[in-house]
């Protein structure tokens, strides 16, 4: 049987068109959000790696990657976020229930870029303590 | 009764500022919360603000010790960005000075192992030992920490004499052989300190997505160098050592291991050495616009870079690093639960922890 990670594409419907670029492949799910694609990435033994964070330029929101291993191959699936809620915090699906490995990314993004993750404490900051969140790696806010 | 003890950040049995918090009974402890973030240094923002080649000297500086494996992660990504491709025999350098990496790497831990376990003959010994790996280092690069070897599209310097560099490697594969290994795999004191102490099972470390040797060590045995081949790694004859036990003592013998391998790569990598040229000849370097993803198995596991660049730009958009610590280090808590609190600070040494690389 052809291994899956020659057959990506076939395999992972989550709408969007997949792009392999020198040897890992992207996509941007125009179907399916973080959870789903975190749900179908364990049940085929993926490993999650981590979450690459983007602010994006003029208050564009955060580009969110998750970058998944399936059998040594990279998977990235771009999310953006736009959604804010009070005092230009953003939110975003948290996958920590799904998937232990994300959460330190979590609360880093957490603390970095000011994205509220639903569903999961982020508090006390675990990095640096008693500061607001997105003082590290955002631009100033508007 | 539970009662708390605090570990860190400043601590005489930690060698970088980090905490743990642990939950302890009589002896035993029953959890642990670790908190990081006391070296955060902006290097990823930083980088946002540096050309191509200020980038590659900013991330040489995330780790002290695996300096070179940062360079090289990041000179692979934007090779794929911009479709530049190093010459055999760049390639073959670069697997010489990240083995050379592992092997300083791998020998520093046996050390500071050492001496955590009250073994200071042998954290010495092994010391000496680093000194020498970084002679050779010196030799190739002229640097001993961060050798400013990689560049986009191949290396800055050549090995002029690969055949002197072998005869240095024999030596330093002699001693490890004949000394440091045998204590760490056979000697019933330092057995004792790590046999079923620390223990974190393969499905807990699945669950958390180690890497790496502790990975390894847990049964989960993946090694990008055989498994996602970069720079010439699969031209080299090599064995991905894998234990079960998931104990100090797995970790151990997995790195113990890992230096033997290291050493026949090493062998195998100087003695073909192709020749030709080290990097390219136009210097020009354009990056298009787009994102990027680059691994590379460190010394204490999977790196990753995710670059993205806008055409035109002169500086980055984003450089993110995921480094091998921070995707080990929540495993600790695991591992210390159910343990004796003196054995804490061997247990969280041997994932061979990196707080430089984990804050960034």
């Amino acid at each position: 049987m052809t291994p899956i990670a020659e057959r990506i594409p076939e395999t992972f419907d989550f709408g969007g068109t997949w792009e392999e670029k020198s040897g890992s492949w992207w996509l941007v799910p125009e179907a399916a959000g973080p959870r789903d694609v975190a749900r179908a990435m364990l049940a085929h033994g993926a490993r999650f790696i981590t979450i690459t964070a983007t602010e994006l330029a003029d208050g564009g929101g955060v580009r969110m990657d998750y970058h998944w291993d399936l059998d040594c191959t990279v998977l990235t699936f771009t999310f953006t976020i736009r959604d804010k809620t009070a005092e230009s915090v953003y939110t975003a699906e948290s996958i920590y229930d799904l998937s232990e490995a994300a959460n330190w990314i979590e609360r880093e993004i957490h603390e970095y870029f000011a994205v509220e993750f639903t569903g999961r404490e982020c508090e006390p900051l675990f990095l640096r303590a008693g500061q607001t969140p997105g003082v590290n790696l955002r631009e100033e806010d508007e | 009764m539970k009662y708390n003890v605090p570990m860190g950040p400043y601590h005489p049995a930690l060698e970088e500022p980090y905490r743990l918090d642990l939950v302890c009974e009589r002896e035993t402890v029953k959890d642990a919360h670790l908190r990081i973030g006391f070296n955060f240094r902006g290097i990823e923002r930083l980088a946002e603000s540096r050309n191509y080649i200020q980038v590659i000297a900013l991330m040489e500086r995330v780790c002290g010790i695996c300096s070179n494996i940062h360079t090289l992660s990041i000179c692979q990504a934007a090779e794929r960005l911009t479709g530049i491709e190093p010459p055999p025999r760049a390639n073959y350098i670069r697997v010489v000075m990240a083995e050379l990496e592992r092997l300083h790497s791998h020998v520093l831990w046996a050390g500071i192992a050492g001496k955590v376990m009250g073994f200071k003959t042998m954290f010495m010994t092994c010391f000496a030992l680093r000194e020498k790996i970084m002679d050779i280092l010196e030799a190739i690069s002229g640097n001993r920490v961060n050798y400013a070897m990689n560049r986009v599209g191949g290396v800055n310097r050549d090995i002029e004499d690969p055949a002197a560099i072998l005869r240095m490697v024999e030596e330093i594969e002699r001693e490890m052989t004949r000394v440091v290994i045998p204590v760490f795999t056979t000697n019933r004191s330092a057995l004792s300190r790590c046999e079923g102490v620390g223990v974190l099972t393969h499905e807990r470390a699945v669950a958390c997505g180690v890497v790496g040797p502790t990975a390894r060590a847990s049964g989960a045995g993946q090694d990008l160098r055989r498994d996602a081949p970069y720079a010439a790694y699969a031209e080299m004859d090599f064995n991905v050592p894998v234990e079960s036990g998931g104990d100090v003592k797995a970790r151990l013998v997995v790195r113990a291991l890992e230096i033997v391998e290291s050493c026949r790569i090493l062998r195998q990598a100087l003695a073909k050495l192709p020749s030709g040229p080290i990097h390219p000849e136009d210097e020009d370097v354009e990056f298009p616009s787009g994102s990027a993803v680059s691994r590379v198995e460190a010394p204490r596991g999977e790196v990753l870079y995710c670059i993205s660049w806008e055409e035109d730009n002169e500086n980055p958009t984003r450089v993110h690093v995921r480094t091998p610590t921070y995707a080990n280090m929540p495993a600790i808590r695991w591992m210390v639960t159910g343990a004796r609190l003196a054995d804490t600070p061997l247990i969280q040494a041997s994932i061979d922890p990196c707080y430089s690389c984990t804050d960034r």
